[in-house]
């Protein structure tokens, strides 16, 4: 196999609503990621699309849709989908591009248009649930999630109140995000006290639904070498699905997280991740989710992972930043294009060029994740400098 | 970063209205024709893995792990269980504002390695916690048509 860098990046804010046709936002990510390192389309071999449900952006076969925004005319191309997990599959499906020696150079563009789906595109959900045995009792994502927390919180006597510091940390970050949607200075309280959603889940414990696209380019490294000075090596991919019956799953682990993860770190030949990885975005579209995933990730020891947040271990200036981006809470969640903005973030942040979002002490080491489907399927890349 | 203007609602500018015009009939499948029938008996049954020393509940064909085929395998697994986790859930499925809360609960069924999301009845919601003992509420006999919905809830056991 080959080694496999990532020489440019590019992405469109995040918006409730906008403007543009999903193509178009595709056109505008992929348009300044080949801006970035002064490529050409005719300097790329191929293309992969991730992009969550059709049922989002209410085309039918999105791909196909995509595919010329994304600049795939007369390109091999290829979409993949793994519900909120798809925009971290997106560089491991452009690594096996790459790394197989078929083709030099990829795009990899990750595109959602939530804001067709009306009233709410929450709505689209009610089909990934079992047809004869949970679809009569209209499930909703949030409550599986709240679900989720419960025993999460439960199980570990977490206290809501110290969970509701990823809100206030990310969206704060958030700020120094030129594409965010919603940054802002919020406190434990505002957290505590917005509408209630789902028990244990408020309005601020959630990302919002949003538009938007990113894309990144990958090359072979002769190319890579040719391209930048300081190309980005995407040295690890792993990927698992645990089972879809997810009643059956004890659910305060994400054991999804953990098989994609030393898949990932083998891959990488990274031995002991709380030591190697220097910076992290773990997939947080509710605020606990952060803090489960960053367990999962064997970052933070079982139980102790909220320990390590109230003493601002994943701050910024923390000994392992996480989410310096602002996340999904802070930047947005146009699904897929979110998962590939955390892979955007360790890129620019590796590269020393994340501006006012830069983590000190220059970091070489990165991990990113992604999380959906029915609550089960992990995605996980691992970057270096 | 590409700068594009914002609207507070999609329907201030340009837009066409539209669907994916399409309705569905699933089948329950062959082991949800085992499961169904007998809910409608009043009784819960999951399907058995001798190999895997697991009980799935409701009942599956085959087993996900080792491949085993199960349809020789169907138990009944009695319809007591515990709360594994729960929620009061504020929102429709379509994102609307409910007008009373729904109090819902994946149950772990007693002796089994599987779960049924259902909502909980006849408690209120500050009563409940993880591990409380509960067990499932039938509909009138004459009312049930082989719906998950012919459990009503589930219930605090005592
Ligand atoms: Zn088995």
């Amino acid at each position: 196999m080959r080694r496999v860098a990532i020489v440019g990046a590019g992405m469109t804010k995040f918006y409730r609503n906008a403007q543009e046709t999903s193509k178009e936002l595709a056109y505008e990510a992929t348009k300044m990621a080949l801006d970035s390192c002064e490529m050409k389309l005719s300097d790329i071999d191929c293309v992969t699309i991730g992009s969550a449900p059709d049922a989002f952006d209410g085309v039918h076969m999105k791909g196909e849709y995509l595919s010329d925004g994304s600049g795939a005319f007369r390109k091999p191309v290829m979409r993949h989908f793994v519900g909120g997990g798809t925009g971290v599959l997106s560089p491991a499906h452009g690594w096996f591009m790459v790394a197989s020696g078929m083709f030099d150079t990829c795009l990899v563009v990750a595109e959602e248009k939530m804001s067709c789906a009306y009233p709410h595109p929450a709505g689209a959900f009610i089909t990934i649930f079992d047809h004869t045995t949970e679809q009569a009792l209209y499930p909703t994502l949030i409550y599986i999630f709240a679900i989720e927390m419960n025993r999460f919180m439960t199980t570990h006597g977490y206290r809501k109140e110290d969970i509701a510091l990823v809100a206030v940390k990310n969206k704060k970050n958030a700020l120094d995000h030129p594409c965010a949607q919603l940054p802002g200075e919020v406190t434990v309280e505002d957290v505590l006290n917005s509408e209630i959603m789902a028990y244990p889940v408020n309005r601020l414990d959630i990302s919002p639904t949003s538009d938007g696209a990113a894309c990144m380019i990958l090359a072979a490294e002769h190319v890579a070498r040719r391209v930048t000075e300081k190309p980005i090596w995407l040295d690890g991919v792993g990927w698992c699905l645990d089972t879809a019956y997810w009643c059956t799953r004890d659910l305060y682990y994400p054991d999804y997280l953990e098989v994609a993860a030393r898949q990932a770190y083998k891959m990488a030949g990274i031995k002991e991740p709380s030591k190697e990885i220097h910076i992290a975005e773990p997939y947080d579209p509710f605020t606990y989710k952060e803090l489960h995933h960053i367990e999962g990730l064997l970052l933070a020891p079982r139980g102790k992972s909220v320990q390590m947040l109230v003493d601002g271990h994943f701050n910024r200036d923390g000994n392992l930043p996480c989410s310096p981006s602002g996340g999904l809470l802070g930047v947005g969640n146009p699904i897929a294009a979110a998962g590939l903005m955390k892979v955007i973030e360790l890129y620019l942040q590796l590269k020393g060029t994340a501006g006012k979002r830069q983590v000190p002490g220059n970091p070489t080491c990165g991990v990113a994740n992604a999380w959906g489907d029915l609550m089960q399927v992990g995605t996980v890349v691992v970057l270096r400098s | 970063m590409a700068l594009i203007e914002r609207f507070q609602k999609t329907t201030d500018i340009g837009y066409w209205e539209g669907q994916i015009p399409m309705n569905y009939i699933y089948t329950v499948g062959r082991a949800g024709e085992k499961f169904f029938r007998e809910i409608m008996n009043g009784k819960i049954f999951g399907a058995k893995c001798d190999v895997c020393n697991i009980i799935y509940v409701p009942p599956r064909t085959y087993c996900e792990k080792c491949f085993a085929r199960l349809e020789d395998s169907y138990v009944e697994v009695g319809t007591k269980g515990t709360v594994h986790t729960f929620t009061q859930c504020y929102e429709t499925f379509d994102g609307m504002k409910k007008e009373a809360p729904s109090l819902v609960a994946v149950i772990r069924i007693d002796g089994t390695d599987g779960g049924l999301v259902h909502w909980l009845g006849e408690v209120d919601f500050k009563k409940v916690y993880i591990g409380m003992p509960v067990e499932a509420v039938f509909k009138a006999k004459k009312d049930r048509e082989g719906s998950i919905l012919d459990i009503k809830y589930f219930k605090p056991t005592k």
